[in-house]
Order: structure tokens, then sequence, then C-alpha cells
């Protein structure tokens, strides 16, 4: 076995759904693959050479407005990660940012909405919109690119009917407690951080130690090996769905409060692109079958390093996109050599 | 699971058929839209007093700014013998935004108005409308490499990079360093902008410096990202532009977040409900801007005298708000007036 993050099937008793270490030790990949220790040496050697070259990425007015930007980002590619390990994508995140962020919003500005009131309304909303794509992916046997495709298309033209051609003015301070101020901050780390830490913790041992977790791998690899262990293919693919707009309506909550008082229609705009690209830097396969939670956030947190250090070192802007790419490009490579390799073995 | 394969074939067939049609259309001028498109040029021709037909696209559809042109356009049809059409793209996409043109041309409009994201690939689409007989002009942002007849111009270039430079100077003391962060790469007019403001830096204010251009696209949270990059790139910078609507309240977000209020400031192109909080907590100390109402009903009224083959004067009345509209042949500008400087004091008074 010279994979990392092998597929196995383990045997699926249905009494034992949520059986905590139910996968045999010895099938378990590593904690930490090998990708992620490549990404842990970029992002080590990135920040020193920024700590060296510029006056003050280093510092805490640095890192921690960077935590910040990563922790939707991030919060989204946990679920995205499930999704593509399965062999699907979700390319409507924009339109659910939108439509949760205005709802949101709109519930601070005209109904004087309480924090958890916002927060409950744009995770439950995000969680449907979930439930709208998962249904039509699980049973609706219509690739998720395409189902996705038309749900992003539908749920931004919701979204900007919510919005009615106006922007949403004057959002109070409700939700600093996840903004980029001093209230969002506890022992100086942002709280939208370490929400999203505690996220990915959980997804990291869901994955890695409940059956569920390692059916979502099998489906990935062979959805019809799948079904034929006695996995619930379909069920297993629409929670993956459910569970990403959950996660992206909490986002729209980080964004919404780390934005400016005026919320505009540029909320979801190129987002679904920067978490995909997130995952897939982190080493998960866009063809399925393999990834890891802990890969996506350092690949979110590569993506973000490179665009402040780009703009700290004063070099043009356009240079973070043609890292980003290359980024992109070397992960996507180093995934067909492994898959070429396993395929020799 | 076959309801959905059926539901699938329907829209097939209809997207099929759509663009069957719209294929059509622009082959041989026979199907529905050319009909009523040389139906209004047939009754514009009987009587004169038909109304005309006035298309503006505007750069993005859905922000204030451009709603706000909206407002003033509709106002105009309320006066003028005009229709007003309005629609531009959901995102600030040059290629978006071409197809709302062409598709005006295939509705054979009286005169065709575009704000263009992009002004260089929307040149040979401005060709296209000036071919099938429209008059063309751009307002709000200009391409001055295209067939349009006039630009519209809500301030001159020179007032804004002017104004831009002059407040911030105020702010911060006529000394220092400072970043601008910008939106668009290609947009023209903030691109004119931010040449005036290095020429008047320079010649003006000895003691200032710009230290940095950035980039954020339409993108709030990007812009204020960005802002907060460059002022720890630049520890001793006391002064950043905003230089769209989406990157000046972002830039003076950045500020308040680092909690540097009152050691770094700022201005920026915002429009007033937007930047109304931060003016009043010391965040932004002005924003440049002009009377966007009055831009898109100036705007309306050009594309009326177009229309109409009237040329401009040099000093145009246009309406009891707009009494001195000065032309300028030689640039084919027609300027709204100098630009509008909105404080904490005057923020109230504007409603978009």
């Amino acid at each position: 076995m010279t994979t990392t993050n092998a597929t196995t099937i383990p045997p699926a008793t249905p009494s034992s759904g949520r059986t905590r270490g139910g996968v045999a030790r010895g099938l378990l990949p590593p904690a930490v693959t090998g990708q992620e220790w490549v990404l842990i040496g970029v992002l080590a050697i990135l920040w020193v050479v920024l700590s060296l070259t510029t006056p003050a990425f280093a510092s805490s007015g640095s890192i921690q407005p960077l935590l910040s930007a990563v922790a939707p980002i991030a919060l989204m590619g946990v679920g995205m990660t499930m999704i593509i390990i399965t062999g699907g994508i979700d390319i409507s995140v924009a339109g659910v940012l939108m439509v949760t962020g205005v709802t949101s919003a709109k519930m601070l500005v005209d109904h004087d909405a309480s924090l958890l009131v916002a927060v409950l309304v744009s995770v439950a909303l995000g969680g449907l919109l979930g439930l709208v794509n998962g249904l039509l992916i699980a049973y609706g046997r219509v690739h998720a690119i395409i189902i996705t495709f038309g749900t992003a298309n539908l749920f931004q033209f919701v979204g900007r009917q919510i919005f009615a051609s106006k922007t949403v003015n004057g959002i109070p301070s409700t939700l600093d407690v996840f903004g980029r101020g001093e209230a969002g901050r506890t022992l100086g780390v942002p709280h939208s951080f370490v929400l999203m830490a505690v996220v990915v913790a959980i997804a990291w041992w869901y994955l890695r130690h409940v059956q569920h977790g390692r059916h979502l791998f099998a489906i990935g690899g062979d959805p019809v090996a799948a079904r034929l262990a006695g996995v619930n293919v379909e069920r297993r693919v629409l929670m993956t769905y459910v569970l990403t707009g959950l996660l992206v309506g909490m986002a729209a909550v980080f964004i919404v409060a780390s934005g400016t008082s005026t919320l505009d229609q540029s909320i979801g705009s190129g987002r679904e692109l920067a978490v995909i690209a997130a995952v897939v830097i982190g080493g998960t396969s866009i063809t399925g079958g393999r990834g890891s939670v802990l890969g996506t956030v350092f690949g979110a947190l590569l993506v973000q390093t490179v665009a402040s250090g780009v703009t700290q070192l004063g070099w043009p802007s356009e240079l973070s996109d043609l890292f980003v790419g290359v980024a992109i490009a070397i992960a996507v490579g180093a995934d067909l050599i492994r898959k070429w390799a396993r395929e020799r073995a | 699971m076959r309801r959905n394969r059926t539901g699938s074939i329907a829209i097939t067939v209809a997207v099929t058929a759509a663009l069957a049609l719209t294929g059509c259309t622009s082959k041989n001028n026979n199907t529905q839209p050319a009909a009523s498109g040389s139906n209004a040029s047939a009754s514009g021709a009987a009587d004169a007093g038909a109304k005309k037909k006035i298309a503006f696209v505007p750069k993005l559809q859905g922000i204030p700014y451009f709603e706000a042109m909206n407002a003033g356009g509709q106002e105009a049809a309320k006066v003028l013998p005009i229709e007003w059409l309005y629609q531009g793209p959901t995102q600030a996409d040059a290629a978006a935004q071409a197809q709302i043109v062409r598709s005006y041309i295939q509705q054979k409009v009286d005169t065709l108005i575009v704000a263009p994201n992009d002004p260089n690939s929307m040149a040979p689409v401005l060709q296209q409308a000036k071919d099938a007989g429209i008059k063309v002009l751009t307002s709000d942002t200009d391409a001055p490499d295209s067939v349009r007849q006039a630009f519209v111009s809500q301030a001159s270039t020179e007032g804004i990079g002017t104004a831009l430079t002059d407040q911030l100077a105020k702010a911060m003391g006529e000394k220092g360093k400072y970043a601008i962060v910008s939106c668009g790469e290609t947009a023209a007019n903030l691109n004119g902008w931010i040449a005036v403001q290095k020429t008047v830096t320079a010649a003006k204010y000895p003691n200032m410096q710009i230290v940095d251009i950035v980039y954020a696209g339409e993108d709030q949270n990007k812009a204020t990202q960005m802002a907060t990059d460059l002022m720890n790139a630049h520890p001793d910078l006391t002064g950043l532009v905003g230089e769209c609507t989406s990157s000046a309240p972002g830039v003076a977000q950045a500020v308040k977040d680092a909690g540097k209020i009152g050691k770094v400031f700022t201005v920026g192109l915002g429009t007033p409900m937007a930047m109304a909080p931060y003016l009043k907590d010391g965040s932004s100390s002005a924003s440049v801007l002009w009377d966007v109402k009055n831009l898109g009903y100036l705007t309306a009224w050009a594309g009326l005298q177009v229309a109409e083959g009237k040329s401009f004067k040099a000093d145009n009345n246009v309406s009891a708000a707009m009494p001195d509209i000065k032309y300028d042949a030689a640039t084919k500008t027609l300027l709204l007036g100098p630009p509008l400087i909105i404080t904490k004091d005057n923020v109230g008074q504007y409603n978009y």
C-alpha cells in the first residue's frame, strides 16, 4: 500500500453506523499526509521569508486579519472537501453565500435581529439550499457540476431579488464577535478562526475514524462497489451537500461580519473558486476518493498568504493570481502522478 | 427520476429553441425582435414626436451607484419624450456587458449609451451599433478610441483626481506616505484619476508620496484585506485612497479594524449611504463624488439630443437643476460639473 489515502471499504453493519474506530488501524492513512507535510513546509518557508523581507508580516496586525480572511474559506472548504471526496463538486457556493449573507444582513438592519437569530437563520437557510442541491444530485443522477451550475444561477437570482437592486446599508455591529476588529478576538486569536478549527477537527475525526466518514472515500473511489458493499450512497452524498450548505451559511456570517457596514452583490463573487482552489491545493483529488480537510486548511492559508505577501512585498496584484494558478497546477499534477504510480503498482 | 429526466428534456428543448431563435435574429431580420425593432423605427420616421428609445448599459446592475443613475434617467423619461431602457450585467464583466449591448442593437434602439467595463473590447461592438444606424454615446466611463459621438462625463478627470488628492492632503496635513486601493485594472476612469493623483501629488504636495497602487476588483472584503496588508507593508503609511465605490468603505473599514483612526486617513469615491458610518467615526475623512442622479438625467437628455440629430452647444440648458452644462467640442465631452465633496456634515442629504 503505497498510497496515502487509500479507499478502504469497511463492512457496513447496519446497527453500527456511528461506531468509533470501526476501521482497522492498519488500513488508515497517516494522520498527516505527504502533501500536507509539503504544504506545511511551503507555508513555513513563505512565512519565514515574508517575515524577513517585509516590515510587519509576522506582526499580530498582519496575522490576525489573515486568519480572519482564511476562516470562511476554510470553513466552506470542509464541506467542499467531503463533496469532492465523494466525486462530486458544488459550484453554487457563491449563490448560497449571497442568499444567506443578504438575508442575515437584512434581518440585522430591518428587524434588529440578535447575533444568535442571525446565525441560526443564515445556517438554516444555507442547509436548506444545500438540501436542494443534495436531493437533486443524490436522486437525480445528473452530474453535480451541471446541477450546481443550475442552482448557482438560481440562488444568485434569488439573492439579487432580496437585494432588490440596492445595497444593504448601516449593518449594525451585532456580528462584531466574528469580525476583524478587537471585539472579534480572544487572546489575540480571531473567533471565526477558532470556530473553523473546531469544525475541521471534528471533520478530520469523522473522515478518519467514523465508518460513515470512510464511506465517503468508498463512494468517490467506486460508487457501484460502495453500493454493493452496503453503503447508502444517496444518503451519504445528500449529507455532504447539506453539511456544505450549513457551513456556507456560517461562512456568510463571517464574511458579513468582516465586511464593511454596507453589503453589496459582490459578497459571493469568486468565492466558489477560492474554496475549490483551497481544497485542490490541499491535496484532495478532484476525481474523488482521496482527500483531507487538514490539507484544505493549509491550502486556504497558502492562498491568503500569497495574496497578502504579494501586497506586502509591493508586487503587482495580478501576480497572486499567477502564483495560485501555479499552486493548483502543481497540486493537480502531483495528484495525477500519484494516481499513475498507484495504477502501475 | 423519470420526472427529472422529463424535466431536463423540457429544459434542453427550451434552451435549444431559445438558441435557435436568437441565432436566427442575428442572421436574418425576420423573426420577432427584429419585427418590433423595424416597427419602432418605422413609427419613429412616421412622426417625429414619437418617443425615442434611449438604452443605457451600466458596468453592472444592482449597485447603488448605477441604480441612482437609473433613477435620474427615469426622471428624465417623465419630462422628455423618451423611453428609458436600462440593463447591465450582474457582474462587472466585459463579455456579459457586450452581450447586452448586442441585444439592444438587435432591438434597434435610437441611442445606445454604455459605461464600458473594458473600453478596448467594447469599441468593436459600438462600431456594430453605429453600422446598424444607432447613435452611440458613452457615459460615466469613456471609450475614447471608439465611434462614440460624445462622452457624458460626471466630472473632469482632472477635477476628480485633484479633489481626491486635495482632500487627502488636508486630512494628512500635506505630508506623509499614502497608497491607493483601486478596483478593475483596465477601468479607464479609475486609471485616469490615478494618473492625475500622481501628477498633483508630485506638483502640489512635495512632502507626500504614493507608495503603492493595488487592484481589488469590485470586492469589498478583498479591498479591506489589501488595505490592511498595505498598512503592514508600510508602517509609516498615513493615508489610503479607495478609488471606487466598493473600495472606499473597504479602506475605511480596514483603518477602523486596525484601531488606526486618526493615524491613517482615508478618502475615496464612495456613495453617501455606504460612507456615512465611516465619515461619522472618522475612519473616512471625505468622499469625492458627483450628483449621480443628475448624471443619469443628463445621460438621458444627451441620448435624446443625438437621437434627434441635434448637436451640443458650448453651454446647454438641460433642466432647472442643470442650467449650464458645458460641452467641449475638442474632446467631445459633456461635463456634469465640478465634483461633490461629501463629508460628515452633508452626508445626510443623499439617499443613495
